[in-house]
Protein backbone atom coordinates (compact mmCIF):
# COMPACT_ATOMS: atom_id res chain seq x y z
CA UNK A 1 0.00 0.00 0.00
CA UNK A 2 1.37 3.42 -0.72
CA UNK A 3 -0.07 6.62 1.08
CA UNK A 4 -0.01 9.54 -1.14
CA UNK A 5 0.51 12.80 0.01
CA UNK A 6 -3.50 13.34 0.06
CA UNK A 7 -3.70 10.68 2.62
CA UNK A 8 -5.37 8.06 0.01
CA UNK A 9 -4.12 4.72 0.14
CA UNK A 10 -3.37 3.20 -3.22
CA UNK A 11 -3.40 -0.89 -3.90
CA UNK A 12 -0.27 -2.10 -5.42
CA UNK A 13 0.54 -5.03 -6.79
CA UNK A 14 3.91 -5.73 -8.72
CA UNK A 15 3.53 -7.99 -11.81
CA UNK A 16 6.72 -8.91 -12.16
CA UNK A 17 9.31 -9.84 -9.34
CA UNK A 18 11.72 -13.04 -8.97
CA UNK A 19 13.95 -15.02 -6.99
CA UNK A 20 16.81 -16.13 -8.61
CA UNK A 21 19.80 -17.94 -7.91
CA UNK A 22 22.51 -17.31 -9.89
CA UNK A 23 25.34 -18.11 -7.77
CA UNK A 24 28.40 -19.87 -9.15
CA UNK A 25 27.76 -22.88 -7.05
CA UNK A 26 24.24 -23.09 -8.83
CA UNK A 27 25.44 -22.05 -12.58
CA UNK A 28 26.27 -24.91 -15.29
CA UNK A 29 28.63 -23.15 -17.69
CA UNK A 30 29.96 -19.82 -18.86
CA UNK A 31 26.68 -18.80 -20.05
CA UNK A 32 24.97 -19.23 -16.59
CA UNK A 33 27.61 -16.47 -15.12
CA UNK A 34 27.27 -14.40 -18.69
CA UNK A 35 23.67 -14.27 -17.68
CA UNK A 36 23.50 -12.81 -14.41
CA UNK A 37 26.09 -10.42 -15.11
CA UNK A 38 24.46 -9.21 -17.98
CA UNK A 39 21.56 -8.68 -15.41
CA UNK A 40 23.41 -7.20 -12.96
CA UNK A 41 24.87 -4.63 -15.82
CA UNK A 42 20.69 -3.30 -16.14
CA UNK A 43 21.12 -3.18 -12.26
CA UNK A 44 23.74 -0.86 -11.81
CA UNK A 45 22.79 1.59 -15.13
CA UNK A 46 19.40 1.95 -14.43
CA UNK A 47 19.55 2.39 -10.08
CA UNK A 48 19.78 5.36 -8.48
CA UNK A 49 23.38 5.24 -6.67
CA UNK A 50 21.36 4.53 -3.17
CA UNK A 51 20.11 1.82 -4.14
CA UNK A 52 22.88 -0.71 -5.61
CA UNK A 53 23.76 -3.84 -4.50
CA UNK A 54 26.82 -6.15 -4.16
CA UNK A 55 27.31 -8.26 -7.08
CA UNK A 56 27.38 -11.32 -4.44
CA UNK A 57 24.20 -10.51 -2.84
CA UNK A 58 22.77 -9.79 -6.56
CA UNK A 59 23.41 -13.46 -7.69
CA UNK A 60 21.99 -15.17 -5.00
CA UNK A 61 19.54 -13.65 -2.06
CA UNK A 62 17.21 -14.84 0.26
CA UNK A 63 12.95 -15.49 0.45
CA UNK A 64 13.73 -12.67 3.69
CA UNK A 65 15.21 -10.16 1.68
CA UNK A 66 12.22 -10.35 -0.95
CA UNK A 67 9.57 -10.12 1.45
CA UNK A 68 11.24 -6.75 3.17
CA UNK A 69 11.88 -5.60 -0.27
CA UNK A 70 8.88 -5.94 -2.02
CA UNK A 71 6.04 -6.36 0.51
CA UNK A 72 7.42 -4.79 3.98
CA UNK A 73 9.37 -1.83 2.29
CA UNK A 74 8.31 -1.82 -1.55
CA UNK A 75 4.91 -0.82 -1.18
CA UNK A 76 3.47 -4.16 -3.07
CA UNK A 77 0.01 -5.43 -1.50
CA UNK A 78 0.64 -8.34 -3.76
CA UNK A 79 3.60 -9.55 -6.33
CA UNK A 80 3.58 -11.78 -8.88
CA UNK A 81 6.57 -14.25 -9.25
CA UNK A 82 7.51 -14.59 -13.22
CA UNK A 83 9.84 -17.63 -13.50
CA UNK A 84 12.69 -18.17 -16.17
CA UNK A 85 13.75 -22.02 -15.46
CA UNK A 86 17.30 -21.49 -17.82
CA UNK A 87 18.21 -25.07 -17.13
CA UNK A 88 20.93 -25.02 -20.11
CA UNK A 89 22.74 -22.60 -17.70
CA UNK A 90 21.75 -23.90 -14.38
CA UNK A 91 21.73 -26.81 -12.24
CA UNK A 92 18.76 -25.91 -10.42
CA UNK A 93 16.09 -23.65 -11.89
CA UNK A 94 17.52 -20.21 -12.38
CA UNK A 95 13.52 -19.18 -11.00
CA UNK A 96 12.14 -22.17 -9.36
CA UNK A 97 8.28 -22.44 -8.68
CA UNK A 98 8.79 -25.12 -6.01
CA UNK A 99 10.77 -22.55 -3.96
CA UNK A 100 8.29 -19.40 -5.01
CA UNK A 101 5.21 -21.72 -3.86
CA UNK A 102 7.11 -21.84 -0.43
CA UNK A 103 6.68 -18.17 0.19
CA UNK A 104 2.98 -18.17 -1.37
CA UNK A 105 2.53 -20.66 1.68
CA UNK A 106 3.94 -18.72 4.08
CA UNK A 107 2.60 -15.36 3.47
CA UNK A 108 -0.98 -16.04 2.16
CA UNK A 109 -2.53 -13.71 -0.13
CA UNK A 110 0.56 -11.86 -0.60
CA UNK A 111 2.30 -13.98 -3.99
CA UNK A 112 0.84 -15.64 -7.07
CA UNK A 113 3.48 -18.14 -8.24
CA UNK A 114 3.01 -18.68 -12.04
CA UNK A 115 4.34 -21.79 -14.52
CA UNK A 116 5.97 -21.48 -17.25
CA UNK A 117 5.84 -23.57 -20.65
CA UNK A 118 8.41 -24.50 -23.19
CA UNK A 119 6.75 -25.95 -26.31
CA UNK A 120 10.11 -27.64 -26.90
CA UNK A 121 9.14 -30.32 -24.14
CA UNK A 122 6.31 -32.04 -26.56
CA UNK A 123 3.80 -34.06 -25.17
CA UNK A 124 5.86 -34.36 -21.65
CA UNK A 125 5.18 -30.02 -21.20
CA UNK A 126 1.57 -30.74 -21.22
CA UNK A 127 1.53 -32.97 -18.29
CA UNK A 128 3.35 -30.45 -16.82
CA UNK A 129 1.23 -27.66 -17.17
CA UNK A 130 -1.66 -30.17 -15.86
CA UNK A 131 0.40 -30.51 -12.47
CA UNK A 132 1.29 -27.00 -12.24
CA UNK A 133 -2.35 -26.22 -12.36
CA UNK A 134 -3.63 -29.18 -9.94
CA UNK A 135 -0.70 -28.56 -7.44
CA UNK A 136 -0.72 -24.84 -7.62
CA UNK A 137 -3.29 -23.76 -9.27
CA UNK A 138 -1.22 -21.41 -11.76
CA UNK A 139 -3.76 -18.91 -12.98
CA UNK A 140 -0.87 -17.37 -15.69
CA UNK A 141 2.63 -18.22 -17.19
CA UNK A 142 5.68 -16.34 -18.25
CA UNK A 143 7.32 -17.24 -21.01
CA UNK A 144 10.89 -16.67 -22.63
CA UNK A 145 10.97 -17.21 -26.03
CA UNK A 146 15.03 -17.15 -26.05
CA UNK A 147 15.82 -19.64 -23.48
CA UNK A 148 18.34 -22.05 -25.02
CA UNK A 149 17.84 -25.56 -25.25
CA UNK A 150 20.74 -27.22 -26.83
CA UNK A 151 21.53 -26.39 -30.79
CA UNK A 152 18.06 -24.54 -30.42
CA UNK A 153 18.43 -20.88 -29.60
CA UNK A 154 14.90 -20.34 -28.72
CA UNK A 155 11.08 -20.62 -30.16
CA UNK A 156 8.11 -18.21 -31.73
CA UNK A 157 4.57 -18.17 -30.44
CA UNK A 158 4.12 -19.14 -33.99
CA UNK A 159 4.96 -23.02 -33.88
CA UNK A 160 2.45 -25.14 -34.04
CA UNK A 161 3.33 -26.74 -30.51
CA UNK A 162 3.29 -23.27 -28.80
CA UNK A 163 -0.54 -22.70 -30.06
CA UNK A 164 -1.15 -26.24 -28.43
CA UNK A 165 -0.14 -25.22 -25.47
CA UNK A 166 -1.72 -22.02 -25.57
CA UNK A 167 -5.06 -24.20 -26.29
CA UNK A 168 -4.07 -26.23 -23.10
CA UNK A 169 -4.08 -22.94 -21.13
CA UNK A 170 -7.07 -22.06 -22.16
CA UNK A 171 -8.45 -25.79 -21.61
CA UNK A 172 -6.83 -25.45 -17.93
CA UNK A 173 -8.10 -22.06 -17.24
CA UNK A 174 -4.30 -20.56 -17.34
CA UNK A 175 -5.21 -17.31 -18.95
CA UNK A 176 -2.37 -14.91 -18.68
CA UNK A 177 0.41 -15.60 -21.02
CA UNK A 178 3.26 -13.28 -20.06
CA UNK A 179 5.99 -12.70 -22.60
CA UNK A 180 9.28 -11.43 -22.33
CA UNK A 181 10.47 -11.02 -26.17
CA UNK A 182 14.31 -11.30 -25.62
CA UNK A 183 16.99 -11.60 -28.39
CA UNK A 184 18.30 -14.79 -30.28
CA UNK A 185 15.22 -16.33 -32.15
CA UNK A 186 15.80 -18.10 -34.87
CA UNK A 187 15.88 -17.80 -38.07
CA UNK A 188 18.69 -15.55 -37.00
CA UNK A 189 18.85 -13.88 -40.50
CA UNK A 190 15.37 -12.05 -39.28
CA UNK A 191 15.13 -9.22 -36.62
CA UNK A 192 15.85 -11.03 -33.54
CA UNK A 193 13.14 -9.15 -31.27
CA UNK A 194 10.63 -9.00 -33.58
CA UNK A 195 7.16 -8.76 -32.20
CA UNK A 196 5.23 -9.96 -34.82
CA UNK A 197 4.54 -13.26 -33.79
CA UNK A 198 2.31 -11.92 -30.68
CA UNK A 199 -0.18 -10.35 -33.30
CA UNK A 200 -0.51 -14.39 -34.71
CA UNK A 201 -0.79 -15.86 -30.91
CA UNK A 202 -3.42 -13.18 -29.53
CA UNK A 203 -5.85 -12.89 -32.28
CA UNK A 204 -5.89 -16.76 -32.59
CA UNK A 205 -6.02 -17.04 -29.00
CA UNK A 206 -8.45 -14.44 -27.79
CA UNK A 207 -9.77 -16.15 -24.62
CA UNK A 208 -6.12 -15.60 -22.98
CA UNK A 209 -4.31 -12.03 -22.08
CA UNK A 210 -0.91 -11.59 -23.92
CA UNK A 211 1.31 -9.56 -21.14
CA UNK A 212 4.20 -8.21 -22.92
CA UNK A 213 6.97 -7.38 -20.82
CA UNK A 214 9.08 -4.19 -21.42
CA UNK A 215 6.08 -3.55 -23.89
CA UNK A 216 8.09 -4.75 -26.79
CA UNK A 217 11.14 -2.73 -25.94
CA UNK A 218 13.55 -2.37 -28.19
CA UNK A 219 10.57 -2.30 -30.84
CA UNK A 220 7.82 -0.23 -29.58
CA UNK A 221 6.75 1.06 -32.64
CA UNK A 222 6.17 -2.57 -33.70
CA UNK A 223 4.39 -3.31 -30.42
CA UNK A 224 2.27 -0.13 -30.43
CA UNK A 225 0.65 -1.17 -33.76
CA UNK A 226 -0.21 -4.98 -32.77
CA UNK A 227 -1.57 -3.99 -29.91
CA UNK A 228 -3.85 -1.10 -30.83
CA UNK A 229 -5.18 -4.30 -33.30
CA UNK A 230 -5.14 -6.80 -31.02
CA UNK A 231 -7.21 -5.97 -27.37
CA UNK A 232 -6.20 -8.59 -25.59
CA UNK A 233 -2.56 -7.65 -25.32
CA UNK A 234 -1.36 -5.51 -22.71
CA UNK A 235 1.98 -3.60 -22.26
CA UNK A 236 3.74 -4.91 -18.97
CA UNK A 237 5.99 -2.05 -17.95
CA UNK A 238 8.97 -4.24 -16.25
CA UNK A 239 12.58 -2.49 -17.53
CA UNK A 240 10.62 0.66 -18.81
CA UNK A 241 9.53 1.83 -14.96
CA UNK A 242 13.39 2.37 -14.16
CA UNK A 243 13.72 4.99 -17.08
CA UNK A 244 11.81 7.03 -14.70
CA UNK A 245 15.43 7.72 -13.16
CA UNK A 246 17.80 8.18 -15.82
CA UNK A 247 16.02 9.02 -18.31
CA UNK A 248 12.74 10.43 -17.39
CA UNK A 249 12.32 12.47 -20.59
CA UNK A 250 12.07 9.09 -22.59
CA UNK A 251 9.55 7.76 -19.72
CA UNK A 252 7.46 10.33 -20.26
CA UNK A 253 7.41 9.63 -24.22
CA UNK A 254 6.64 6.28 -23.84
CA UNK A 255 4.12 6.26 -21.29
CA UNK A 256 2.28 8.51 -23.26
CA UNK A 257 2.76 6.49 -26.35
CA UNK A 258 1.32 3.67 -24.56
CA UNK A 259 -1.47 5.69 -23.28
CA UNK A 260 -2.37 6.74 -26.87
CA UNK A 261 -2.20 3.57 -28.39
CA UNK A 262 -3.36 1.17 -25.76
CA UNK A 263 -5.57 3.13 -23.94
CA UNK A 264 -4.91 3.45 -19.89
CA UNK A 265 -6.68 -0.05 -18.92
CA UNK A 266 -3.88 -2.09 -20.46
CA UNK A 267 -0.79 -0.79 -18.96
CA UNK A 268 0.69 -2.96 -16.03
CA UNK A 269 3.01 -2.12 -13.72
CA UNK A 270 5.85 -4.56 -12.88
CA UNK A 271 9.24 -4.08 -11.36
CA UNK A 272 11.51 -6.74 -12.47
CA UNK A 273 12.45 -7.10 -8.62
CA UNK A 274 15.70 -8.23 -7.93
CA UNK A 275 16.82 -6.06 -10.66
CA UNK A 276 15.33 -3.22 -9.37
CA UNK A 277 13.44 -2.65 -6.40
CA UNK A 278 9.74 -1.50 -5.93
CA UNK A 279 10.17 0.74 -3.47
CA UNK A 280 12.14 3.62 -5.35
CA UNK A 281 10.28 2.36 -8.67
CA UNK A 282 6.69 3.77 -6.94
CA UNK A 283 8.14 6.30 -4.80
CA UNK A 284 8.92 8.33 -8.29
CA UNK A 285 6.21 6.67 -10.10
CA UNK A 286 3.17 8.67 -7.55
CA UNK A 287 5.39 11.43 -8.11
CA UNK A 288 5.59 11.67 -11.79
CA UNK A 289 4.43 13.94 -14.15
CA UNK A 290 3.90 14.39 -17.87
CA UNK A 291 5.48 17.01 -19.55
CA UNK A 292 3.51 19.59 -21.22
CA UNK A 293 4.77 19.60 -24.72
CA UNK A 294 3.92 15.80 -24.48
CA UNK A 295 0.74 16.43 -22.96
CA UNK A 296 -0.32 18.21 -25.63
CA UNK A 297 1.13 16.26 -28.55
CA UNK A 298 -0.12 13.15 -28.15
CA UNK A 299 -3.26 14.47 -25.59
CA UNK A 300 -2.77 12.25 -22.84
CA UNK A 301 -2.25 12.56 -18.86
CA UNK A 302 -0.96 10.49 -16.43
CA UNK A 303 -3.20 11.31 -13.54
CA UNK A 304 -3.56 10.12 -10.05
CA UNK A 305 -6.36 7.68 -11.36
CA UNK A 306 -4.42 6.44 -14.40
CA UNK A 307 -1.60 5.72 -11.83
CA UNK A 308 -4.10 3.30 -9.68
CA UNK A 309 -4.57 1.80 -13.00
CA UNK A 310 -1.14 0.82 -13.70
CA UNK A 311 0.16 0.22 -10.15
CA UNK A 312 -2.80 -2.61 -9.48
CA UNK A 313 -6.57 -1.71 -11.05
CA UNK A 314 -5.55 -3.58 -14.14
CA UNK A 315 -3.19 -6.50 -13.36
CA UNK A 316 -6.45 -7.06 -10.43
CA UNK A 317 -8.92 -7.71 -13.48
CA UNK A 318 -6.91 -9.91 -15.43
CA UNK A 319 -6.28 -12.28 -12.03
CA UNK A 320 -9.56 -12.03 -10.68
CA UNK A 321 -8.31 -10.35 -7.51
CA UNK A 322 -11.10 -7.93 -5.77
CA UNK A 323 -9.09 -5.02 -4.75
CA UNK A 324 -11.49 -3.90 -1.83
CA UNK A 325 -11.82 -7.32 -0.69
CA UNK A 326 -8.12 -8.02 -0.43
CA UNK A 327 -7.38 -4.98 1.03
CA UNK A 328 -9.75 -6.00 3.98
CA UNK A 329 -7.93 -9.51 4.23
CA UNK A 330 -4.43 -7.75 3.75
CA UNK A 331 -4.76 -4.68 5.66
CA UNK A 332 -6.44 -5.58 8.23
CA UNK A 333 -5.12 -9.14 8.85
CA UNK A 334 -2.51 -9.45 11.88
CA UNK A 335 -1.06 -12.39 10.23
CA UNK A 336 0.14 -10.39 7.18
CA UNK A 337 3.88 -9.33 7.26
CA UNK A 338 3.37 -5.61 6.88
CA UNK B 1 45.07 12.27 -44.15
CA UNK B 2 47.85 9.05 -42.70
CA UNK B 3 46.69 5.70 -42.39
CA UNK B 4 45.08 5.51 -39.27
CA UNK B 5 42.50 8.52 -40.37
CA UNK B 6 41.58 6.40 -43.11
CA UNK B 7 41.01 3.61 -41.06
CA UNK B 8 38.39 5.55 -38.80
CA UNK B 9 37.04 7.75 -41.43
CA UNK B 10 35.85 4.48 -43.23
CA UNK B 11 34.90 3.14 -39.87
CA UNK B 12 32.45 6.53 -39.04
CA UNK B 13 30.21 4.98 -42.30
CA UNK B 14 29.61 1.75 -40.13
CA UNK B 15 26.41 2.00 -38.55
CA UNK B 16 24.65 -0.13 -35.91
CA UNK B 17 21.29 -0.99 -38.01
CA UNK B 18 19.08 -1.11 -35.43
CA UNK B 19 20.16 2.14 -33.19
CA UNK B 20 21.18 4.24 -36.22
CA UNK B 21 24.59 5.25 -34.85
CA UNK B 22 27.72 4.46 -35.93
CA UNK B 23 29.92 2.36 -34.63
CA UNK B 24 32.44 5.25 -33.09
CA UNK B 25 29.26 7.18 -31.69
CA UNK B 26 28.45 3.88 -29.82
CA UNK B 27 31.77 3.61 -28.70
CA UNK B 28 31.84 -0.12 -29.93
CA UNK B 29 35.59 -0.03 -31.46
CA UNK B 30 37.87 -0.77 -28.78
CA UNK B 31 40.99 -0.90 -30.32
CA UNK B 32 42.18 -0.31 -33.99
CA UNK B 33 45.76 -1.66 -34.76
CA UNK B 34 47.61 -1.70 -38.45
CA UNK B 35 50.30 -3.69 -39.46
CA UNK B 36 51.34 -2.81 -42.57
CA UNK B 37 48.52 -4.33 -44.92
CA UNK B 38 46.68 -5.38 -41.97
CA UNK B 39 44.21 -4.41 -39.77
CA UNK B 40 43.02 -5.16 -36.34
CA UNK B 41 39.46 -4.01 -35.34
CA UNK B 42 38.72 -5.07 -31.22
CA UNK B 43 35.01 -4.57 -31.00
CA UNK B 44 32.68 -5.12 -27.84
CA UNK B 45 29.19 -4.55 -27.66
CA UNK B 46 27.15 -3.49 -24.43
CA UNK B 47 26.07 -7.14 -23.33
CA UNK B 48 27.00 -10.28 -24.23
CA UNK B 49 23.76 -11.86 -25.40
CA UNK B 50 23.38 -8.46 -28.19
CA UNK B 51 21.73 -10.12 -31.21
CA UNK B 52 24.24 -11.77 -33.67
CA UNK B 53 22.75 -10.41 -36.95
CA UNK B 54 23.34 -6.42 -36.07
CA UNK B 55 26.71 -8.25 -34.22
CA UNK B 56 27.31 -9.86 -37.82
CA UNK B 57 26.45 -6.89 -39.61
CA UNK B 58 28.85 -4.37 -37.90
CA UNK B 59 31.77 -6.78 -38.51
CA UNK B 60 30.87 -7.50 -42.21
CA UNK B 61 30.42 -3.85 -42.67
CA UNK B 62 33.75 -3.24 -40.96
CA UNK B 63 35.77 -5.84 -43.08
CA UNK B 64 33.99 -4.65 -46.56
CA UNK B 65 34.89 -0.42 -45.68
CA UNK B 66 37.97 -0.98 -44.51
CA UNK B 67 39.24 -3.72 -47.19
CA UNK B 68 37.75 -0.45 -49.76
CA UNK B 69 41.72 1.36 -48.59
CA UNK B 70 43.76 0.17 -51.40
CA UNK B 71 46.46 -0.49 -48.90
CA UNK B 72 44.36 -2.79 -46.87
CA UNK B 73 44.83 -6.29 -47.90
CA UNK B 74 43.60 -7.82 -44.53
CA UNK B 75 41.10 -7.13 -41.88
CA UNK B 76 41.23 -9.15 -38.54
CA UNK B 77 37.72 -8.80 -36.37
CA UNK B 78 38.42 -9.53 -33.07
CA UNK B 79 34.78 -9.55 -31.54
CA UNK B 80 35.12 -9.71 -27.30
CA UNK B 81 33.24 -11.26 -24.80
CA UNK B 82 30.00 -12.06 -27.02
CA UNK B 83 27.73 -15.53 -27.68
CA UNK B 84 29.14 -15.24 -30.80
CA UNK B 85 32.29 -14.43 -30.85
CA UNK B 86 34.25 -17.13 -32.43
CA UNK B 87 31.77 -17.24 -35.31
CA UNK B 88 31.84 -14.06 -36.19
CA UNK B 89 35.22 -13.53 -35.89
CA UNK B 90 36.48 -16.50 -37.96
CA UNK B 91 33.75 -15.92 -40.49
CA UNK B 92 34.05 -12.57 -40.84
CA UNK B 93 38.10 -12.26 -41.12
CA UNK B 94 37.82 -15.64 -43.41
CA UNK B 95 35.35 -13.71 -45.78
CA UNK B 96 32.61 -15.47 -44.81
CA UNK B 97 29.03 -14.91 -45.63
CA UNK B 98 26.53 -14.82 -42.58
CA UNK B 99 24.80 -17.47 -44.26
CA UNK B 100 28.14 -20.04 -44.33
CA UNK B 101 29.08 -18.97 -40.67
CA UNK B 102 24.99 -19.90 -39.09
CA UNK B 103 24.44 -22.41 -41.37
CA UNK B 104 22.30 -24.28 -38.93
CA UNK B 105 20.07 -21.48 -37.34
CA UNK B 106 19.94 -19.01 -40.27
CA UNK B 107 17.38 -19.61 -43.39
CA UNK B 108 18.69 -16.58 -45.40
CA UNK B 109 20.73 -13.59 -45.83
CA UNK B 110 20.72 -10.49 -43.80
CA UNK B 111 19.42 -8.56 -46.63
CA UNK B 112 15.70 -8.33 -45.53
CA UNK B 113 16.86 -7.21 -41.93
CA UNK B 114 19.23 -4.85 -43.30
CA UNK B 115 16.34 -3.24 -45.35
CA UNK B 116 13.64 -3.20 -42.59
CA UNK B 117 16.28 -1.18 -40.18
CA UNK B 118 16.98 1.25 -43.48
CA UNK B 119 13.59 1.75 -43.35
CA UNK B 120 13.02 3.05 -39.86
CA UNK B 121 16.00 4.84 -40.11
CA UNK B 122 14.86 6.41 -43.05
CA UNK B 123 11.51 7.35 -41.21
CA UNK B 124 13.38 8.52 -38.08
CA UNK B 125 15.75 11.00 -39.46
CA UNK B 126 12.77 12.45 -41.66
CA UNK B 127 10.59 12.98 -38.57
CA UNK B 128 13.34 14.80 -37.54
CA UNK B 129 14.39 16.74 -40.32
CA UNK B 130 10.37 17.86 -40.56
CA UNK B 131 10.22 18.71 -37.43
CA UNK B 132 12.69 21.31 -37.61
CA UNK B 133 11.33 22.62 -40.75
CA UNK B 134 8.13 23.16 -38.74
CA UNK B 135 9.56 25.03 -36.03
CA UNK B 136 11.02 26.97 -38.45
CA UNK B 137 7.76 27.97 -39.75
CA UNK B 138 7.90 26.23 -43.08
CA UNK B 139 5.17 23.38 -42.49
CA UNK B 140 3.37 24.82 -45.46
CA UNK B 141 5.91 24.42 -47.87
CA UNK B 142 8.21 22.07 -46.49
CA UNK B 143 6.54 18.79 -48.24
CA UNK B 144 7.10 20.54 -51.85
CA UNK B 145 11.19 21.29 -50.90
CA UNK B 146 13.76 19.78 -53.09
CA UNK B 147 17.03 18.21 -52.09
CA UNK B 148 18.64 21.52 -53.60
CA UNK B 149 16.41 23.70 -51.19
CA UNK B 150 17.56 21.63 -47.93
CA UNK B 151 21.01 21.80 -48.89
CA UNK B 152 21.81 24.79 -47.05
CA UNK B 153 18.48 25.59 -45.47
CA UNK B 154 18.57 27.45 -42.10
CA UNK B 155 16.26 25.64 -40.59
CA UNK B 156 18.52 22.13 -40.49
CA UNK B 157 20.60 22.87 -37.66
CA UNK B 158 22.70 19.50 -37.66
CA UNK B 159 23.69 19.15 -40.88
CA UNK B 160 24.80 15.45 -39.85
CA UNK B 161 21.21 14.16 -39.74
CA UNK B 162 20.90 16.11 -43.05
CA UNK B 163 23.79 13.80 -44.67
CA UNK B 164 22.26 10.49 -43.22
CA UNK B 165 18.90 10.90 -44.81
CA UNK B 166 20.76 11.50 -48.29
CA UNK B 167 22.83 8.38 -47.36
CA UNK B 168 19.78 6.44 -46.62
CA UNK B 169 17.58 7.53 -49.23
CA UNK B 170 20.60 6.59 -51.88
CA UNK B 171 20.75 3.09 -50.31
CA UNK B 172 16.38 2.70 -50.65
CA UNK B 173 17.21 3.08 -54.45
CA UNK B 174 16.32 6.91 -54.62
CA UNK B 175 17.91 9.13 -56.60
CA UNK B 176 19.48 12.45 -54.34
CA UNK B 177 19.68 15.13 -57.49
CA UNK B 178 18.67 18.42 -56.32
CA UNK B 179 15.52 18.77 -58.09
CA UNK B 180 14.43 15.26 -56.50
CA UNK B 181 11.18 15.74 -54.22
CA UNK B 182 13.09 15.92 -50.02
CA UNK B 183 10.20 13.91 -48.33
CA UNK B 184 8.50 10.69 -49.05
CA UNK B 185 6.89 7.81 -47.59
CA UNK B 186 9.89 4.83 -47.56
CA UNK B 187 7.83 3.23 -50.44
CA UNK B 188 8.14 6.41 -52.70
CA UNK B 189 4.36 7.59 -52.39
CA UNK B 190 3.86 11.09 -51.56
CA UNK B 191 3.17 12.64 -48.78
CA UNK B 192 -0.78 12.96 -48.04
CA UNK B 193 -0.37 16.71 -46.51
CA UNK B 194 -3.91 16.51 -44.83
CA UNK B 195 -2.83 12.85 -43.20
CA UNK B 196 0.86 14.44 -42.00
CA UNK B 197 0.42 14.77 -38.46
CA UNK B 198 -0.84 11.01 -38.39
CA UNK B 199 2.21 9.86 -40.68
CA UNK B 200 4.67 12.16 -38.13
CA UNK B 201 3.39 10.28 -35.05
CA UNK B 202 3.48 7.24 -36.61
CA UNK B 203 7.51 8.36 -37.88
CA UNK B 204 7.96 9.72 -34.13
CA UNK B 205 7.29 6.24 -32.40
CA UNK B 206 10.24 4.59 -35.29
CA UNK B 207 12.40 7.51 -33.98
CA UNK B 208 11.88 7.47 -30.21
CA UNK B 209 12.17 3.68 -30.03
CA UNK B 210 15.36 3.94 -31.76
CA UNK B 211 17.18 6.64 -29.38
CA UNK B 212 16.05 5.13 -26.64
CA UNK B 213 17.55 1.63 -27.66
CA UNK B 214 20.85 3.78 -28.40
CA UNK B 215 20.57 5.56 -25.00
CA UNK B 216 20.08 2.01 -23.79
CA UNK B 217 22.72 0.30 -25.11
CA UNK B 218 25.22 2.61 -24.57
CA UNK B 219 24.21 3.03 -21.07
CA UNK B 220 25.12 -0.71 -20.51
CA UNK B 221 28.07 -0.20 -22.53
CA UNK B 222 28.90 2.30 -20.01
CA UNK B 223 28.43 0.16 -17.47
CA UNK B 224 30.40 -3.26 -18.61
CA UNK B 225 33.11 -1.39 -19.33
CA UNK B 226 33.71 1.35 -17.38
CA UNK B 227 37.20 1.72 -16.31
CA UNK B 228 38.22 1.37 -20.52
CA UNK B 229 36.25 4.54 -21.52
CA UNK B 230 37.73 7.42 -21.42
CA UNK B 231 34.16 9.99 -21.35
CA UNK B 232 32.48 7.86 -18.71
CA UNK B 233 29.10 8.57 -19.01
CA UNK B 234 28.92 10.38 -21.39
CA UNK B 235 25.28 10.76 -23.06
CA UNK B 236 25.05 10.46 -26.56
CA UNK B 237 24.62 13.18 -28.50
CA UNK B 238 20.69 13.87 -28.54
CA UNK B 239 19.03 14.48 -32.45
CA UNK B 240 15.62 14.60 -31.29
CA UNK B 241 13.71 18.26 -31.79
CA UNK B 242 12.77 17.79 -28.21
CA UNK B 243 15.34 17.63 -25.14
CA UNK B 244 15.55 14.34 -23.78
CA UNK B 245 16.28 15.20 -20.34
CA UNK B 246 13.62 16.62 -17.99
Amino acid sequence: MFKAANGEEIFVIDAHIALWDGSPENQVNQHGEEFISCFYDYHKNLSPSENLWDYEKFRKFTPEDLVNDVIVNGYADMAIFQPVFLTDFYKKPFGDIEENNKLVKKHPGRFISNGSFDPRDGERGLKYLEYLKAKHNVQGVKLYTAEWRGSSKGYKLTDEWTQRYLEKCLELGIKNIHIHKGPTITPLNRDAFDVADVDQAASLNPGLNFIIEHCGLPRLEDFCWIATQEKNVYAGLSVVMPFIHTRPRYFAEIISELLYWLDEDRIIFGSDYAIWEPKWLIEKFINFELPEDIKQETGTDLTMGVKKKILGENIARLYGIDIEKQKEILWNSKKAVR
Amino acid sequence: MNNQEAVFEKLNLVYDPELDKSVLEMQFIEEVNIQVDTVTVVMRLPTFWCSPNFAFIMAEDIRDRLLELEWVNKVLLNLKDHCSSDDINKGVSEGKSFEEVFANLANGNLNEVRNTFRIKSFMSRQEHLLRELMSFGAENEMLSLRIKDLNNHPAITDKKVWKRYLTLRSELGFSNQPEELAFFKSTGEQIDPLKLSEYLLEARRTRMSMEFNANHCLGLLNTRYQPKLAGEGKEIENESCTPTRV
